[in-house]
């Protein structure tokens, strides 16, 4: 017995020395590009090496806060995503009770075509639904960055599973104190669902801020960049760059907001990630 | 005793008939308001497109030359002739085939032994679930550097150990798996997720048997937690290979399709028909080859898993 | 005049026919249990009171009006659920004030309603708690508060016991009763225990497969069971059935032959019995004396403490369950005489109907 019992503390101190080695790896291109953005410019262009060495500067993050564009799109940013955060918790929770609390005519056959939606990638509509945007000239406003992402199914599903599982007496509890259909909806069933809100919101706002391919094709002046999108569009001639300490400075800038947010609700991210899967 | 007041003016019988219908269950044309608002946008903005998608894929149009009416196959016969295009289908599914089996066997090590309750697995799952809340273009931003042959993280690290750098990028070998080290970086905390999500479900009780059986730690593990997470398995290798068909901005970020367009993927070339080129036909074709490829392989990765579960 | 009157209500989901043309009237006041095995429809019955499910063709009236075409919230009625069904997000106070809320009671009005009902009910210090701080035993109290501050024309509860443990269980069923005196409404009380209706209803309605049964005071149902199911159903343990051979009359009554060959002089006017019908003899565990009579032998001995039961089996081999007290020296294979009181027997037709005079 105590041998074996001395095999499994071996078996467990080499896993964990392989994880956090692992960890390292991980975590080090960060730990380095934010060493890097606190470094002058003309040091970088001869050499990368000794990080924790001095010269320190702050001019690359100065140079981004006198930069008018950078905060443009990270404005730009901020609207698409709280935009299509807000409109996706309105409508998805909406939705959501419909389909799961209430019933009407052909409801069984449109929720079929919501799970069927599911299977759908952008990829396989986006240049229609750019020529849709181009016919009506609505490329480069923020509807059009707001818009395409309302229509997936993802957070209209999450919200149908949580108010399901809300017991269905409450509800009735509540019409038998005269309650209105919308006020059990308002008073009752929209405070109970606030972590399934959270998850859903913060998951939708971290998308929203990262995502790449419909902006890049829908905003094409710059002043109406995302962030994403802006950031991507100073990486050309990379290698040549004068700016590498700025252009980490800008990472950094552009990455903090969700890492803050990762930091603060990781649990919501995480269950959001493990509910949600393929999208 | 205070009774409530049934007002009498509310029953009148227009009133009645549509009062009758209160109870929670029952069948209302105006319930359906509920779900208006999303209905209206998923068949605008998926549906509609979808549609319209599929047609113009069956039509000569770009956008400066207008329509010129229905090619019929034409715009798919094009694809197949087209050696860029026949190279995007290549490297994509060798972008899958390099970065399935790594996520799975990855996601499902880090699992495995961050599977508890300490203090430190908690934080070790914190790290490397954290670079995928980064937007694509931050890892990029971060890899290109680390990937630079003179100055970067790597080269340093392998001057450390005295070789010689090397410029992955550009190297019509080494700069695929590159990428796919990137992605596996970026969003290995997918995979981590569903795997740990998966051994949640396993009953402890499984575990309380199998030691009172004797079972060793490896016996325990492939006989009670592999056997018991097989559909997470399956479930997680559907998830990537969807998700890895659609590689785009690590490619067009890190090498732009080259060199000689061995990294350009199927979706880069979508875009760039569809939005450089603007012919919106041939891409809406491409686009439905991208869609049927990924529905082909996710349908053969489910029906293999259920013959092998039958 | 009824307070509450149930006229030809049927209802259907799909193809099975839960209510099957059930009329009832309730007095006004009465502390009525609808009882009944599970699935017989007792809650969808109940949820017609209260509007949760539309009627599917019949009226339901409350007080002289006509409810069944009502909100829930229109129909003054309260209903303490099974699961409590408290709003979690709410405060015990809160959860009271909802309703009074709804309907523009003033503040101070609502204060004082929340105040005399804790008071009555012990939940004065609960009041700023939530749902989740509190025990099942505090819940139930809870979710009778927040029935009681609406002053309803009825109460409704489905099942609510079912949750507690048998200490608190009996508790709460004493003191529904008294609340029931205090408070003097209609109350409908669901429940599939027959303990809870003998104890509590001053009316019980015996439910199967949708239909009524039976109505009556719990002494009437015990003694006088209108069907086979009723008397089966009510009673522990359950009564004795024995097939009868035949029947004579005397006195102009009837007396039937058991398997056995010994016979029971009921009370049962011969005049009652259809000639060459089948019938089932019932009789309770207390109306078979031992002494003399039959003899059987003992299977089974099951002490309750007060009393002992005892399982013995009648020459021909049907069973029969009788009552020895609590010290009774027995043992399994001894040989016993038994008597039926006649007096207190039944006679059940082959369509389950008890025949009476
Ligand atoms: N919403 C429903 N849809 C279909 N069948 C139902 C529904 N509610 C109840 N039933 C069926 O109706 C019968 C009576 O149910 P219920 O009234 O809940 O019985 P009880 O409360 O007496 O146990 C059961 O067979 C049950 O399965
Ligand atoms: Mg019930």
């Amino acid at each position: 017995m105590a041998t074996y019992r001395r095999g499994r503390g071996l078996g467990d101190r080499l896993l964990l020395l392989a994880v956090v080695a692992l960890a390292i790896v991980w975590i080090a291109p960060i730990v380095w590009v934010i060493g890097l953005s606190f470094k002058p410019n003309d040091v970088l262009m001869r050499s990368t090496g000794g990080i924790h060495l001095p010269p320190f500067t702050l001019k690359n993050y100065v140079d981004i806060i006198a930069s008018s564009q950078v905060f443009a799109w990270m404005l730009n940013s901020f609207i698409v995503a709280i935009g299509q955060t807000v409109l996706t918790l309105v409508i998805a929770s909406l939705a959501g009770y419909g389909f799961a609390r209430t019933n009407f005519p052909g409801r069984n056959v449109l929720f079929v075509l919501v799970l069927a939606a599911l299977a759908v990638p952008e990829q396989a509509i986006i240049v229609p639904l750019h020529t849709m945007f181009a016919a009506v000239d609505l490329h480069n406003t923020y509807a059009a960055l707001i818009a395409p992402r309302l229509a997936f199914p993802f957070g209209v599903l999450l919200m149908t599973q949580y108010f399901r599982a809300i017991p269905a007496e409450i509800e009735e509890a509540a019409l038998l104190d005269r309650a209105s259909r919308l006020k059990v909806f308002w008073r009752i069933v929209l405070p109970l669902s606030i972590p399934a809100q959270a998850t859903l919101g913060i998951y939708t706002f971290l998308h929203a801020w990262n995502e790449y391919f419909w902006p890049l094709v829908s905003a094409t002046k710059p002043a109406m960049y995302t962030l994403t999108v802006g950031l991507a569009s100073m990486q050309t001639n990379f290698a040549q760059t004068e700016g590498i300490g700025f252009l980490m400075a800008q990472a950094v800038f552009a990455g903090l907001p969700v890492l803050i947010l990762y930091l603060f609700f990781q649990r919501h991210i995480v269950s959001a990630v493990a509910g949600g899967g393929n999208k | 005793m205070v009774r409530l007041r049934i007002s009498s003016g509310r029953t009148g019988s227009h009133y009645m008939a549509e009062r009758a219908a209160s109870g929670i269950g029952l069948s209302r044309l105006s319930n359906g308001l509920f779900v208006a608002p999303y209905m209206l946008l998923v068949f605008g903005l998926l549906f509609a497109p979808l549609v319209l998608g599929i047609w113009l894929a069956f039509q000569d149009y770009d956008m400066l030359g207008g329509w010129a009416g229905g090619v019929g196959l034409e715009n798919f016969e094009n694809l197949l002739d087209d050696k860029i295009f026949r190279g995007t289908v290549r490297n994509t599914i060798k972008f899958v085939l390099m970065t399935t089996p790594a996520f799975v066997a990855l996601g499902l090590f880090l699992a495995l032994a961050l599977n508890n309750s300490l203090r430190r697995s908690a934080i070790l799952r914190a790290i490397f679930f954290g670079s995928s809340v980064l937007s694509v273009t931050i890892v990029t931003l971060i890899w290109r550097l680390v990937y630079l042959p003179d100055r970067g993280l790597l080269a340093d690290i392998l001057s450390l150990v005295s070789l010689p750098s090397v410029d992955l990028i550009t190297s019509q070998t080494w700069a695929l798996p590159a990428i796919a080290i990137v992605t596996v970086w970026w969003i290995i905390g997918l995979p981590m997720t569903l795997f740990l999500a998966g051994l949640q479900q396993i009953p402890p009780e499984l575990y309380e048997a199998a030691a009172l059986d004797n079972a060793s730690r490896w016996r325990t593990l492939t006989s009670i937690t592999l056997p018991s997470i097989r559909r997470t398995i399956i479930v997680v290798a559907v998830i990537e290979v969807i998700l890895q068909f659609q590689l785009f901005g690590q490619a067009l970020l890190i090498t732009g399709g080259g060199p000689d367009n061995t990294t350009r993927p199927m979706v880069q070339f979508i875009y760039e028909a569809g939005f450089r080129d603007l012919q919106l036909g041939f891409a809406a074709a491409a686009s439905q080859v991208l869609f049927a490829l990924m529905l082909i392989a996710a349908l053969a990765q489910m029906w293999a898993g259920r013959r092998r579960e039958g | 005049m009824a307070e509450l009157s149930l006229r030809n209500v049927s209802k259907r989901f799909g193809a099975v026919e839960v209510i099957r043309d059930l009329s009832l009237d309730i007095p006004s006041g009465e502390f009525a249990v609808f009882l009944g095995p599970s699935g017989c429809g007792k809650s969808t019955l109940l949820r017609m009171i209260a509007g949760l499910e539309a009627v599917g063709s019949g009226e339901i009236h409350l007080g002289g009006a006509r409810i069944d075409t009502m909100a829930p919230g229109d129909r003054g009625i309260a209903m303490v659920f099974q699961h409590y069904a408290l709003y979690p997000h709410m405060t015990v106070r809160e959860n009271m004030a909802f309703g009074l809320r709804n309907i523009g009671t003033p503040p101070a009005e609502i204060e004082r309603k929340i105040a005399d009902a804790a008071e009555m009910l012990e939940i004065g210090e609960l009041l700023a708690r939530k749902p989740t701080q509190l025990s099942g035993g505090q819940r139930q109290r809870v979710a009778i508060g927040r029935a009681i501050v609406k002053q309803p024309r009825a109460f409704l509860f489905d099942e609510p016991l079912s949750n507690l443990d048998a200490a608190l269980r009996s508790r709460t069923r004493i003191e529904l009763a008294r609340l029931h005196q205090r408070v003097s409404s209609t109350m409908i009380f669901v429940t599939h225990d027959q303990v809870e209706a003998m104890t509590m209803a001053t009316r019980i309605v015996v439910m199967n497969q949708g239909r009524i049964e039976q109505v009556g005071t719990p002494m009437e149902i015990y003694q006088r069971p209108r069907t086979r199911f009723v008397a089966g159903f009510i009673g522990a343990p359950a009564m004795n059935f024995l097939p009868v051979t035949g029947v004579t009359g005397r006195g102009g009554m009837a007396v039937a032959r058991l398997p056995d060959g010994s016979e029971v002089a009921t009370e049962v006017p011969i005049g009652a019995v259809k000639a060459g019908a089948t019938l089932t003899l019932g009789v309770r565990a207390e109306h078979v004396l031992p002494g003399n009579g039959a003899a059987a032998k003992v299977d089974v001995i099951e002490r309750l403490g007060e009393r002992t039961l005892v399982y013995a089996n009648l020459s021909d081999g049907s069973a029969v369950v009788y009552d020895e007290p609590g010290d009774v020296q027995l043992s399994v294979g001894e040989s016993v005489a038994l008597t039926i009181d006649g007096a207190a027997a039944h006679l059940f037709g082959p369509d389950g109907l008890a025949l009476h005079g």
